[in-house]
């Protein structure tokens, strides 16, 4: 019988929106322009060509290495582009990913990319042309709520700040505005610099999207351990199985041997 | 069941920072827009402007310009907010928290980088046996005197000697303290730190017990010169002063060779630095704050002695004073620099909120185990206190989004709920690795359920942490106590070692000990002529803020006025 990654445990919509961001398995919910996407990241103009720190793999006559070999280059590697990055904060309050699912969801998705997870914005950095996609990737799909996840390479704090007066994450710099039209745009790139015209990322999705696309446990949403005022309290099926690995990594820590 | 517990000691000091009427529980700024007032919603910034503005002229350079924050962009898009000092009625800004615009912080590390215990036992010994001399209760209350004389900087064999104003060194003092009942008895007063009227009989008797009837020396030099030097010089200028006054009061002759035996038995046979040195790569002598062990820090915090029927007081006083000292001192300051590190540190002793944490795992562990210090010391235990207490932690910061604005970083946030559940762990259980695996536990519980916790390295330390809980190998083991800031796995970040002090106090506390890992330094900091507050660490960083506290290493005496 063939392998299938289970990924996560729990039958909650959160247990199941994690397996899918780990598996991959996403829904495309918008088609965001590649030009769209890079003028976001600010580093490079759409249509200008890839800065390289390297000529491209195959002028450069590498060693007779098994590894290289066996490791097909990702198109940005061969290519010989600049390492560059993507970062984004998602709200507490229910934004679809959360920054470890984002890594995961890199580490398992996307080749030669270096995911980091801070509390406020997870990063990933890879070659630049390879970056792109996997950017346009996440704002493309159910990973992203316009309004409730932004690209923000800096200041990051609105994470876990009350939710600005229209329902968007607090954001010192004001790099999005929600329209008229329900659509959400940025004003400024990644990080702060001022666009020459604005970008519509798409439609902020409603207070009941959110709660069914999240990836966080909350008490008012889908709770992580019962409600703390009900009488007993109910574990969830991730919880359960992290004090599994917690009691066998304190207990392994203890060789008497 | 938990709710029985909460008592929501953080809502108060909501309610001064946001306004009595805000709604602390509103999701959206709706209820309470972001003013977006920016930087001339702080008092304190507005008084730094002016200051810097003044300054512009003499100084022909510029200066303080919070303009140009995030390239033009002030802090206080959102509220900037006061900080109430946990327990206390000390409301100050966050500038008022960083030791720089703090004295009584900076007196807090000056009294201990200035400290040093010597035995006085030795060198009684030598006196007596190699150089014939007689040692009474009289012999010791005039050396005494003489040495408080000669430490602040005063000459005692020599002539034409120069010595220090004391007015700029009345910080100073040495006063002595003995396990011997009758010693003690012989001793003016003003010479004693007095172990049976200081602590607790129980206390005192534990103490005494542990020190037997030998006899120490708590020397304090003038804080001015362990500011100008470093905490290597603590150990170097009291020795000076020791064998000279020995030399004076018992008159000896200087040059005998006799007189090195008697030297080396005074000023190195048995001194006992605060902080031991560090390897040549951290390019720290002894006495300074990355040598200080979790289990000293723990015993010169004083609540102990003062509160001992409350030991989550005890424990987050310990806490308050390791990340002032761990996170904003060492770590902020000697191996990195900057002025961010405060903001961590300020989570744990500000707001009562590591207090509700902290008191709601109490109130739940001794309404089911019995009491302080009965739990068994299981992990099934740990894993009762530590996940009812996060998920409680958690909850309070769901339920509150101005709580979550508050210790709007994930590095606050997961420090102050394991913090709770170290100290819950700590104090029913009696024992520290226990606090410590709840430490860990917490941590996980909360990267788990929000996926996300605290920075790269922040987490590393956190997840793979619980390997070193129980172990006892070589450079991954030690009990919490006896680790300290350069231990292996936590010499790299903060908002840890703080804590860290505090659950080793925790276990101690809920046994009902008398100190928590050396009882020479807890009488040593029992001491009434320390000037830092000792026995009410929040309390002293509130004076600080408030201006109310005036520390040593005046220097205006000598210098022309303002």
């Amino acid at each position: 019988m063939a392998y299938e990654p289970q990924y996560y445990p729990g039958s909650t919509s959160v247990g199941v929106n994690r397996r899918k961001h780990m598996s991959g398995d996403l829904e495309k919910l918008r088609d965001i322009s590649d030009a769209d996407v890079v003028t976001i990241m600010g580093h490079r103009a759409p249509g200008a060509d890839y800065p390289s720190t390297h000529p491209p793999l195959a002028e450069m006559g590498e060693p007779d290495c098994p590894i290289r070999q066996l490791v097909e280059p990702t198109p940005g590697a061969a290519a010989g582009d600049r390492i560059r990055y993507s970062q984004f904060t998602d709200s507490m309050y229910n934004a679809p990913a959360i920054p470890y699912w984002r890594s995961y969801w890199g580490a398992i998705n996307c080749r030669g990319c270096d995911p980091g997870t801070l509390s406020g914005r997870q990063i990933i950095e890879a070659r630049e042309r390879d970056i792109e996609e996997y950017t346009k990737t996440q704002m493309d799909s159910e990973m992203t709520d316009p309004a409730r996840a932004t690209m923000r390479g800096c200041t990051v704090h609105g994470h876990s700040l009350r939710l600005d007066e229209e329902g968007m994450m607090f954001d010192m710099l004001a790099r999005c505005e929600l329209g008229d039209d329900g659509n959400v745009s940025y004003l400024k790139d990644q990080v702060g610099i001022p666009l020459d015209q604005k970008v519509n990322v798409g439609r902020a999705m409603s207070e009941e999207e959110v709660a069914a696309r999240t990836t966080i446990f909350r008490y008012d949403n889908v709770s992580f351990g019962g409600l703390g005022d009900a009488p007993e309290r109910k574990f969830d099926e991730g919880l359960v199985a992290l004090h599994h690995m917690w009691e066998r990594r304190s207990k392994w820590g203890f060789r008497p041997e | 069941m938990g709710n029985i517990h909460t008592k929501k000691l953080f809502v108060k000091a909501l309610n001064k920072k946001f306004g009595k009427d805000f709604d602390l529980a509103g999701k959206k700024a709706d209820y309470a827009p972001f003013k977006k007032l920016g930087i001339l919603q702080s008092d304190r910034k507005k008084e730094f402007m002016a200051a810097s503005k003044a300054l512009e002229g003499k100084r022909g350079i510029t200066m303080y310009n919070p303009y140009l924050h995030a390239g033009g962009i002030p802090m206080g898009q959102r509220q900037i907010v006061p900080y109430k000092l946990s327990t206390t009625e000390y409301i100050v800004e966050g500038d008022d928290l960083h030791f720089v615009n703090n004295p009584a912080m900076q007196q807090m590390w000056d009294d201990i980088r200035r400290t040093v215990i010597v035995g006085l036992d030795m060198a009684h010994e030598v006196l007596e046996k190699r150089l014939g001399k007689e040692v009474t209760p009289e012999t010791i209350n005039n050396y005494l005197e003489i040495l408080n004389h000669a430490m602040p900087g005063a000459a005692v064999v020599q002539e034409h000697m120069v010595e220090t104003h004391p007015g700029l060194v009345d910080d100073c003092n040495v006063r002595m303290f003995t396990g011997d009942d009758d010693l003690a008895d012989e001793i003016d007063d003003m010479y004693l730190i007095n172990i049976n009227e200081l602590f607790p009989a129980d206390q005192a008797e534990e103490i005494k017990a542990a020190m037997g009837k030998t006899s120490w020396q708590a020397i304090h030099i003038p804080t001015i010169v362990s500011r100008t030097c470093d905490g290597g010089t603590t150990s170097r200028w009291s020795a000076m002063q020791l064998s000279m006054t020995f030399i004076d009061a018992y008159n000896m002759c200087a040059g005998e060779a006799a007189v090195a035996d008697l030297a080396f038995a005074a000023k190195h046979a048995a001194v006992i630095q605060m902080g031991d040195m560090l390897p040549a790569r951290r390019a720290r002598g002894p006495n300074e704050p990355g040598g200080v062990s979790f289990g000293f820090l723990a015993d010169m915090v004083q609540t102990q002695r003062v509160k001992p029927w409350d030991p989550p007081q005890i424990s987050l006083n310990v806490v308050a004073a390791g990340t002032m000292l761990y996170d904003q001192i060492w770590l902020g300051s000697y191996m990195s620099g900057g002025v961010g590190f405060t903001q961590y540190a300020t989570a744990a002793y500000t707001n009562d909120v590591l207090d509700d944490f902290s008191y709601y795992g109490c109130d739940y562990g001794v309404d089911k185990y019995g009491g302080w210090g009965e739990a068994p010391s299981t992990l099934d235990v740990v894993k009762d206190l530590t996940t009812e207490t996060t998920l409680y932690d958690m909850e309070q910061y769901e339920a509150f989004p101005t709580l979550l604005e508050d210790h709007f970083g994930g590095s606050q946030r997961s420090g102050i709920m394991a913090a709770s559940c170290g100290v819950t762990c700590g104090c029913l259980t009696g024992n520290s690795q226990m606090a410590l695996a709840g430490w860990y536990l917490s941590h996980m519980i909360h990267k788990e359920g929000w996926g996300r916790m605290g920075f790269f390295g922040y987490d590393l330390q956190d997840q793979c942490g619980p390997t070193n809980v129980f172990s006892y190998q070589g450079d991954e083991g030690n009990p919490l106590e006896i680790r300290g800031p350069n231990y292996p796995n936590y010499a790299m970040n903060v908002g840890h070692q703080g804590e860290y002090a505090g659950i080793s106090s925790a276990a101690h506390a809920g046994r009902g000990d008398a100190f928590c890992c050396n009882p020479l330094v807890k009488v040593t900091f029992a001491n009434p002529a320390l000037l830092f507050t000792w026995e009410d660490i929040r309390k002293g960083y509130g004076m600080g803020g408030a201006r109310e506290f005036r520390a040593a290493g005046e220097r205006s005496l000598v210098m022309p006025a303002v």
